[in-house]
């Protein structure tokens, strides 16, 4: 009995430990094979129809995040390489989380050809922008219409995936942001979107007359507030204060353009227009609290809000679009200028057994049928240009899109720090706290600038300098 | 004819015993050893001692985890992390979840236990509550439910605007419009805390249900005719008795606690609660490695983790011992 029992704890011990220790560090487990050198492979002839020298009978190897927008567009891409390259196929698989799925093969020095590094478990891309293709070459390449592909793109949709000057990713999806409301609700009261903040705390006195509110969150999506006040911030302040940001600059969150927006949101809190309670409600229950319970007004988010929230949207809500508002009428960079983001930023990874195979399907995606494909299925509008008709497929948020993007012209701009340091779990904290009135303007910035402060001054994070 | 020298004897009869040892290493004996212990042993080295010592090489480098080049820093990754305030207030938001949850799961599933199996009427044969079948199958329920799909559930129970315990405590005539439960310092751990606690009381309860079956009815009856009430013969007996399951279920929630992962991450995804207080260890671990890329950082994390599930195991058993349980326990 004796001898059983403490062979019984020995073992218990041992599953202990390694209940203990194995479990976090699956992560390091997988590493075993960090090793291996660059690979060029074999390459195919170059020429018109093959400007990357796809390799005759060759694989390319796809990992694509599967999300909201799925995998078949990829998968029409795939087809259409397969019909342009007989004999070579492309593999296209799905996953819903690149960084972990794919952590061991980057480590090891066998990644995928193509990678759609998208969705809450990318890789952070300052890890590995050494590792990646400089994808110039694919935007500099023709189309398979034979018109070269940086002719066909809208304006300023490189500089999110452009890293220390080189063009690591491609955002393949056009994002834009800005508030986004009822187009009937509005209609049916005489409201318009406001241009200003302070148009904008008169709507929110007018909500609460209707027992509404002006703005509502959620704890997961309270990150939607700073990307309002950013983008509300820099067209008050021009580029100044976006470079400043990028670069962790000091007293970068003590802008006088970030302050008023501080202090213009902090009203808003003050005065009720915030229905209370987001930090304790899941995101996708507070946005149907806006488009389909309609207990709020306004909604800052991405332009894929549309897509996201398809089945819990009010009939004839119109969901419509309208950039974020400005501090004074008179900023420096105009009401209409825009914040235009990109999604699904697709990467060529440098070790990779088939580059060319990954940029030839980049190629293709980037050609008209497979851009309008993505526009017509998905209701979003790719970077490349005219895939969306005027009725845009009956869509009013893809409508008010494009006109949004044509009013703003040049005048777009983005920015990456957030995600480029991995910062969004602290941004939660901070602005749960904010907007649910425990914090103040003041208190914001210097929560703001305390995480800034703190990478800027932790060397074994790599900076990147954006210009 | 004379006799050997009686080392000579000595030594031949060695010999004829290594050679009968060896004789004795038949194939049988040898493909035994090799299945039941060299395999196991080998599995247990590849997969068990050769990652710790990885982690513990790979918590000494700034290994980006994406890449196959790194260098090491020394103990650099260790002083960060314990003058980091992040990784602080996860290690104490740990050491809560470690006093709280295995006491509270212990004490709640023994009363519930003493209930169903020796609380019953103090008439006739010892035997727990009328219908104790039922409630225990029912207090087993929530373990059967997977920890996502709990931490799914009472993210909706707890939501500010249409959730259930909202809902209930304003049909009751409370105000608790819009209170967020999950929202507020002040309640957002001792509403995780209530979660994890929720799912394992069954568990724990089966366990020492079985515990208790274990012990003679005669102790029982024994006691009840000297005169002891139901709360001294829990005490005096039924403790006593199964002390080993309880020293068990205390390690096994104090690991546990220790994690706490998915309740964490499907309570508050993304983030780590409000003002970080239901942050822990696990969860800032995942950031720094897969959000920020500091795998070397994360690894260094890890083992800070893995130490102090040891120490508290270690804990468990002293304090066991020096209080006179039995050597060793039973696990």
């Amino acid at each position: 009995m004796n001898v059983q029992q403490s062979f019984a704890r020995r073992g218990f011990l041992r599953g202990a430990l390694a209940t203990a220790v194995l479990a976090p560090m699956g992560g390091a487990l997988a590493s075993c094979a960090s090793g291996g050198g660059t690979t060029t492979g074999p390459t195919g002839t170059v020429s018109d129809a093959n400007p990357f020298g796809v390799p005759d009978n060759s694989t390319v190897d796809a990992v694509i995040f599967k999300g909201g927008y799925g995998i078949d567009y990829v998968d029409f891409a795939g087809s259409l390489f397969n019909k342009n390259h007989q004999g070579s196929t492309a593999k296209i698989s799905p996953s819903t989380a690149i960084s972990t799925e794919l952590q061991p093969r980057f480590a090891g020095g066998n990644p995928p050809d193509l990678v759609d590094n998208s969705g809450a478990q990318s890789i952070g891309i300052s890890t590995i922008l050494d590792q990646l293709e400089d994808l110039q070459p694919v935007v500099d390449a023709k189309n398979l219409e034979g018109t070269p592909i940086k002719d066909t793109l809208y304006e300023g949709v490189l500089t999110p995936g452009t890293f220390n000057g080189k063009l690591v990713a491609i955002n393949y999806v056009l994002t834009l942001f800005g508030v986004w409301y009822s187009a009937t609700l509005f209609e049916a009261n005489g409201w318009t979107p406001p241009k200003t903040w302070d148009e904008a705390f008169e709507l929110g006195e007018k909500a609460k007359a209707k027992g509404k509110y002006l703005f509502l969150w959620g704890k997961e999506a309270a990150s939607y507030y700073l990307e309002l006040a950013l983008s509300s911030a820099i067209k008050e302040g021009g580029d100044e204060v976006r470079v400043a940001l990028e670069n962790l600059k000091e007293d970068s969150w003590k802008h006088p353009a970030l302050t008023k927006v501080f202090e213009a949101l902090d009203k808003h809190v003050k005065a009720g227009h915030f229905k209370p309670g987001g930090s304790g409600t899941a995101f996708t229950a507070a946005q149907a609290q806006w488009s389909n319970g309609q207990e709020a007004l306004l909604y800052p988010s991405g332009s894929w809000i549309e897509n996201e929230m398809k089945d819990q949207t009010k009939a004839d809500f119109k969901m419509t679009g309208a950039p974020v508002p400005t501090v004074t009428s008179s900023s420096k960079l105009g009401y209409e200028a825009l914040h235009s983001g990109g999604g699904e930023p697709f990467i060529v990874p440098s070790q990779a057994k088939n580059k060319a195979g990954g940029k030839e399907i980049l190629r293709i995606m980037l050609s008209k049928d497979a851009a309008a494909n993505f526009a017509k299925t998905k209701l979003a509008p790719t970077i490349v240009k005219g895939t969306v008709p005027a009725d845009g497929f009956g869509s009013t948020a893809l409508v008010s899109q494009t006109k949004m993007l044509d009013a703003a012209g040049k005048n777009v701009f983005n920015w990456q720090f957030l995600d480029l340091y991995g910062m969004n779990k602290d941004v939660l904290v901070v602005w749960n706290a904010f907007l649910d009135g425990k914090s103040n303007a003041a208190n914001l910035a210097n929560d703001m600038q305390k995480m800034s402060d703190k990478i800027r001054n932790d060397s074994s994070i790599k900076k990147v300098e954006i210009k | 004819m004379s006799l050997p020298p009686p080392t000579a004897v000595l030594e031949g009869g060695r010999k004829a015993a290594i050679q009968s040892r060896r004789k004795n290493l038949t194939f049988d004996k040898v493909s035994f050893m090799v299945v039941f212990l060299g395999i196991p042993l080998a599995i247990y080295l590849l997969f068990v001692i050769w990652p710790f010592l990885q982690a513990f090489v790979y918590s000494l480098t700034d290994w980006s985890g994406f890449s196959p080049n790194y260098k090491f820093v020394g103990l650099d990754n260790y002083a960060r992390i314990f003058t980091d305030d992040q990784f602080l207030k996860a290690l104490s938001n740990n050491v809560i979840l470690l006093i709280v949850v295995p006491i509270v799961t212990v004490v709640l599933s023994l009363i519930l236990a003493t209930l169903v199996t020796v609380g019953g009427s103090s008439k006739g044969q010892v035997k727990g509550l009328k219908n104790s079948s039922f409630y225990r199958v029912v207090s087993f329920f929530p373990y059967t439910i997977p920890a996502v799909a709990i931490g799914i559930m009472w993210g909706q129970i707890y939501d500010p605007s249409g959730g259930l315990l909202n809902g209930a405590l304003n049909a009751l005539g409370l105000n608790f419009k819009d209170y967020a439960w999950l929202g507020n310092t002040s309640t957002a751990m001792a509403c995780s805390i209530f979660v994890i606690i929720w799912g394992f009381v069954g568990f724990y309860m089966v366990l020492f249900i079985a515990g208790i079956k274990g012990i003679p009815a005669e102790l029982f009856e024994a006691a009840r005719i000297d005169g002891a009430g139901r709360f001294r013969t829990a005490v005096s007996i039924t403790i006593p008795m199964i002390r080993d399951n309880i020293q068990t279920a205390y390690v096994y929630l104090g690991i546990f606690a220790l994690d706490a992962f998915v309740y964490m991450a499907s309570l508050f995804p993304n983030a780590g609660g409000p003002e970080n207080s239901t942050l822990v260890m696990s969860q800032q671990l995942f950031f720094t490695a897969f959000q920020r890329g500091q795998f070397g950082m994360a690894t260094a994390m890890g083992v800070v983790l893995a130490a102090a599930t040891l120490l508290f195991s270690g804990l468990v058993f002293l304090v066991n011992k020096l209080t006179g349980g039995s050597e060793g326990g039973r696990l």
